[in-house]
């Protein structure tokens, strides 16, 4: 298991760095694909087998395919911006630098604080996890799963109409 | 009674709400009658207030409470009692014969509404301050007849002086409120009463003669003298004569100005408690008798003749009422609100006749022109002078003899004021031979007429007053109030008779031989006199004095104040703030960039701060509050 | 779980920062967007270990409605950013200011 976590933790930082850093943009949204997945396979040693689908299925599969279609429409060629003028950027990696600092500083060694639950990983998966979370997604979280379907609702009548308008 | 006493407020207060709203839309004669019949109404309640009190009945009647917080207390309550009966039967009487004269006076006048109206609202606050029973509603009256004096004043206030005039009245007797609300505070504060029931029965719980009760009566003074016009206070009188003549004849002479006089007699129990605070009414009342007398020989206008006449006679009243010899002080008031009208509203006719040319010097000689006013305005002049058995010898000398009589210094009070009936003598009698004369003329080129009966009677009927007044038991009807009235021997009253008559006469053979017969000794003896003569026709400088002393540094204060503190301070701040504000938002704007990395760079920058201080509360932080 | 709650926050918070800095530092609108995508992941990745160590069921449904917020934003700031490509305009967050103050 720490193996596992080591080698996951590796990889994430790696494709990261890669997401951040390539010149092409296609190179970037490889590496985020890749970060993906990499970060299901984390969800699963965290025993959310559900949401190692959901990431797998919707995020890296619809979300990140979407990307990929639309660098490969508009600018395949390299991004000639990075190393451009504008030093915002030092702004921008000192803030970094201060806030990972931050993060850093306080996450160290610390346990997570706050109240135990009672859906420990043994009772879950008596219930097994889809059904544990569709319970919980039709009484608990009812309300706020209405109103992501009004938004993804809006997002989708919102794209439409933006794709149609025509730019002068 | 207790149904009677209010309805004596609400006639007036009547006329005036008419008067004062619909005064325009009615005609003429309605709203003068209107305004003097409800003052006459009031006489008549005063009238059946007076049968009742004679029969012995007094009234202290709560009608309801006005204000209350804690224990202070403060009802709507009158008080009616033989002192205050008498009061508004003067009010009232000699009030409605001033409205009466005063349909004919001001016939001519466009604001005739607005005159009645305010001139009811006068009687109506002289009457509530009268029949008041508790300090609050007593200061009340007292502020309600000070604005209506304001109003009255300034009445043409189209004119600066009237204006002016009514300015000083005003700041003047706001001095004398200041004072009196001060003596409500401590009189609250010592014995936690407002009314006067209470106050008369706890006044002795406080030591005779002590701090406290001397300073409550001193501070009571102050109010009186800004009101009565006494020395100290006593410049806005003169200048007060800028209003019209019934003004001056209700206000200035038989009424407002009297109501210190009436302070100091309700408050006897409070005064006789206070022998220090006694004797400065006493003094004040003596000299200022003195001091206006002199003024008064100088003067040649005939109503600030009148004016300073009042203050001296009002000096008299003072002077009664600081030796204790209260029922004497009442008296004099009654037969003085008789001729002082009288003699007012006569000067009034005068006026008119001459065009309201005031100068006396342009006058003369009216015993053909206008004999009606001539023979009541010699009637009056001789009833102030002490002429024997009429109304002013008796009420004189009653004053007189009380001080005489004392022991101390009231006694030398009382010389003073033998001297000073002497010159009241003389300084009338010269008005008299210089504005009215005694010649006949047969063929006048000026053309005067007498004034119309509405102007004429009331003066007629204020004359007879003026003559028979003096046989009013005035000390005897007060004596429930005051204690009883003492006995005079006929020898001490007929050896100061001899006395004062003695003084009248010198006064007026004086009058007689440097106005009437030999004038050219008067111009002589001008010169001779030169610089008293001068100090005592300026009024003894005491006007300028004021001016340098209290008004100039005001104004210097009030400049500075606007020039300094209001543009550079005050506005300076508040610009400031705006500017700062204009300034700083144009900074601000700055941030909106419109470039999203820049937006992105305070976000984690506020992001940054947010964790700081959650962890702060957290206490993961060595330093932070600790959650 | 052997290995303990603060190192899949710690990793969380790494992936958080790069991909902040990843915000601030690129100008490609696309770029920019798919660092946007990575902070929500490490987001998520915080959310599930909140789940899991805390025994609740609340993170990952948390989770799972970010993921759901994510894919709609991403719809509308795809079409935007077309938009703007078609427009002709430069691929560059720092010329577009056309929000300016």
């Amino acid at each position: 298991m720490v193996v596992a976590f080591a080698i996951l933790a590796a990889w994430e930082l790696v494709t990261a760095v890669g997401v951040v850093a390539f010149r092409r943009p296609i190179y970037n949204a490889l590496s985020l694909v890749a970060n993906m997945l990499g970060l299901a396979v984390l969800f699963l040693l965290l025993n959310a087998q559900f949401l190692f689908a959901a990431q797998v299925i919707v995020y890296a599969g619809a979300v990140m395919v979407l990307f990929v279609f639309i660098i490969a429409l508009m600018n395949p060629e390299s991004d000639v911006t990075l190393g451009r003028a504008g030093n915002e950027w030092i702004y921008g990696l000192v803030f970094g630098v201060i806030f990972a600092a931050l993060l850093g500083g306080l996450l160290f060694n610390r346990g997570l604080t706050g109240r135990q639950g009672a859906s420990t990983p043994e009772a879950i998966n008596a219930l097994g996890n889809v059904q544990a979370i569709g319970v919980a997604l039709y009484t608990k979280f009812l309300f706020p799963v209405e109103v992501a379907s009004v938004l993804l609702l809006i997002a989708a009548v919102g794209a439409v109409y933006l794709a149609m308008r025509r730019i002068r | 009674m207790d149904t009677l006493a209010p309805l004596v407020l609400l006639a007036p207060l009547a006329g005036f709400l008419v008067n004062a709203v619909f005064g325009r839309q009615l005609p003429r004669r309605v709203v003068g009658w209107i305004g003097a019949g409800s003052v006459g109404l009031a006489f008549v309640f005063a009238l059946l207030i007076l049968a009742q009190v004679l029969g012995g009945q007094r009234l202290d009647q709560t009608y309801f409470t006005w204000w209350q917080s804690g224990d202070f207390s403060v009802p709507f309550n009158l008080y009616v009692d033989r002192l205050s009966t008498l009061m508004i039967l003067v009010i009232t009487g000699v009030g409605f014969m001033i409205h009466v004269y005063s349909i004919g006076y001001m016939a001519e006048d466009p604001g005739y509404s607005r005159f009645f109206a305010y001139m009811n609202l006068f009687v109506l606050s002289m009457l509530l301050l009268v029949l008041s029973g508790n300090l609050v509603w007593l200061i009340i009256g007292w502020a309600g007849v000070g604005l209506s004096s304001y109003l009255l004043i300034s009445f043409w206030f189209e004119r600066t002086s009237a204006v002016l005039a009514g300015r000083k009245a005003f700041v003047m007797n706001t001095i004398g409120d200041v004072g009196m609300i001060f003596a409500a505070f401590l009189i609250f504060l010592n014995l936690r009463v407002m009314d006067y029931r209470g106050l008369f029965e706890r006044v002795h719980q406080l030591p005779k003669g002590g701090t406290v009760i001397t300073a409550i009566c001193l501070l009571l003074l102050v109010g009186a003298v800004a009101k009565s016009a006494q020395l100290p206070l006593h410049t806005w009188l003169p200048d007060a004569m800028e209003g019209p003549t019934p003004v001056s004849a209700l206000i200035h002479a038989a009424t407002m100005v009297t109501a210190g006089v009436y302070l100091v007699a309700r408050m006897h129990m409070l005064y006789d408690w206070a022998p220090a605070a006694a004797a400065t009414v006493a003094i004040i009342g003596g000299v200022t008798a003195f001091f206006a007398a002199t003024i008064g020989t100088s003067q040649v206008d005939i109503k600030r003749i009148l004016a300073y006449s009042t203050m001296s006679q009002i000096g008299y009243m003072f002077l009664a009422v600081g030796i204790g010899a209260y029922a004497a002080g009442m008296f004099h008031f009654m037969t003085h609100a008789f001729f002082k009208a009288l003699l007012f509203m006569a000067a009034g006719n005068v006026i008119h006749a001459f065009h309201d040319d005031q100068d006396i010097r342009h006058m003369g000689n009216l015993r053909a022109g206008l004999p009606i006013t001539f023979w009541t305005f010699l009637i009056g002049t001789l009833s102030i002078s002490g002429f024997p058995l009429l109304a002013g010898f008796f009420s004189k000398d009653e004053i007189i003899r009380a001080a005489l009589n004392a022991a101390g210094g009231e006694f030398w009070l009382g010389v003073l004021a033998l001297v000073t009936a002497g010159l009241t003598a003389y300084y009338m009698f010269r008005l008299f031979f210089i504005a009215f004369g005694w010649e006949w003329l047969t063929h006048d080129d000026r053309h005067l007429h007498e004034a119309p009966p509405v102007q004429t009677v009331p003066i007629i009927i204020l004359a007879t007053g003026a003559v028979v007044g003096g046989y009013i038991p005035i000390a005897t009807f007060l004596s429930p109030v005051f204690g009883p009235a003492g006995e005079v021997g006929i020898g001490a009253f007929l050896g100061l008779a001899a006395l004062s008559v003695l003084a009248a006469l010198a006064g007026f053979f004086m009058a007689y031989l440097l106005h009437a017969r030999r004038p050219e000794l008067a111009v002589a003896w001008r010169t001779r006199l030169g610089l008293i003569h001068t100090l005592v026709e300026h009024k003894y400088y005491i006007d300028e004095l004021y001016d340098r002393v209290f008004v100039q540094p005001a104004l210097a204060l009030a400049r500075f104040l606007n020039t300094v503190i209001e543009t550079r301070v005050i506005d300076g701040a508040v610009n400031g703030l705006a500017d700062f504000t204009l300034v700083e938002a144009r900074e601000f704007r700055l941030i909106q960039t419109g470039r999203v990395r820049s937006y992105a760079l305070w976000t984690l920058g506020g992001a940054i701060g947010v964790v700081l201080i959650v962890a702060g509360f957290l206490g993961y932080l060595p330093w932070r509050f600790g959650g | 779980m052997p290995v303990p709650a603060y190192l899949f926050l710690l990793l969380s918070g790494a992936l958080f920062t790069m991909g902040a800095i990843g915000f601030l530092v690129r100008r490609n609108p696309l770029v920019v967007f798919m660092c946007i995508e990575l902070m929500f992941n490490a987001v998520n990745l915080a959310f599930a270990t909140e789940s899991r160590f805390l025994n609740s069921l609340d993170g990952v449904v948390f989770a799972f409605l970010v993921i759901t917020v994510a894919a709609a934003e991403v719809v509308v700031g795809i079409a935007i950013i077309v938009q703007v490509y078609r427009g002709g305009r430069q691929m560059d967050v720092d010329e577009l200011d056309l929000m300016k103050e």
